[in-house]
């Protein structure tokens, strides 16, 4: 489907690339292009992060991903690009985690469509973020549970 | 059946490869679901009750209900809580 791109980037291999998302949402005909990059802070409750390691079920993350992507081309309208990428692995402070980037004909679509998709990327894929601190200690986040999530399917 | 469980988050390092061969005795994801607890009773002392209790299973496509019927090629996923972005 080229109105979706969706992509796990693993970080040994690869970094994500905002360029690359703006030049996949762009369009001769779409005047508002959105973006969001959620990047790894140094500072998470009171706690100095030394970095984070992102864990992540590859097959069932891209199948959400597509999912999100066709959920908010729903809600949105057809005249829609999404770009959807989350990295995989050991990142560092200012390293890039994620990045969703959204075209559209007007800003309104644009922010909406971003926000919608970043929301559900952070609440109903399986992607697992485990902090390291600068004292040694590491902890995994609490996260939201997908145990009866709105994305889970009968059948 | 046996089950053929990989593991996740804050589940890896629990079972050597992150993988876990469970017995259950029933055809349904509760019943999966009641096989591992028991099985996190016995090894798993770091888990609690309550974190497991959160947890879904999943094929590579699906998050399964409890009420719904294991795969048929035994394998599924542990998925705790997530926390992306």
């Amino acid at each position: 489907m080229d109105h979706h791109f969706v992509q796990v980037a693993d970080r040994a291999i690869e970094v994500l690339d905002p360029a690359a998302a703006l030049e996949f949402v762009s369009d001769p005909g779409f005047g508002g292009i959105t973006m969001f990059v959620g990047r790894v802070r140094d500072l998470n409750q009171g706690r100095e992060v030394a970095g984070i390691s992102y864990d992540l079920y590859r097959p069932l993350a891209l199948a959400r991903f597509t999912e999100i992507a066709e959920q908010t081309q729903r809600e949105c309208g057809p005249r829609l690009k999404l770009y959807i990428a989350h990295a995989l692995g050991r990142l560092a402070i200012g390293d890039l985690a994620v990045v969703i980037a959204a075209g559209t004909p007007h800003r309104d679509e644009a922010f909406r469509a971003c926000r919608l998709a970043i929301e559900a990327v952070k609440h109903t894929v399986p992607v697992w973020k485990q902090e390291h601190y600068t004292d040694g200690d590491s902890e995994w986040s609490e996260g939201r549970s997908l145990r009866d999530a709105d994305g889970s399917k009968q059948g | 059946m046996d089950i053929e469980l990989e593991l996740f988050g804050v589940l890896r390092g629990l079972e050597p490869g992150d993988r876990l061969r469970l017995p259950v005795s029933g055809a349904t994801v509760a019943d999966l679901r009641a096989a591992l607890a028991t099985h996190a009773v016995a090894r798993w002392s770091r888990i609690s009750p309550q974190l497991l209790g959160s947890c879904a299973f999943a094929t590579p496509t699906n998050v399964l209900r409890d009420g719904e019927a294991l795969p048929a090629d035994g394998r599924m996923v542990v998925l705790p809580p997530v926390s992306g972005g």
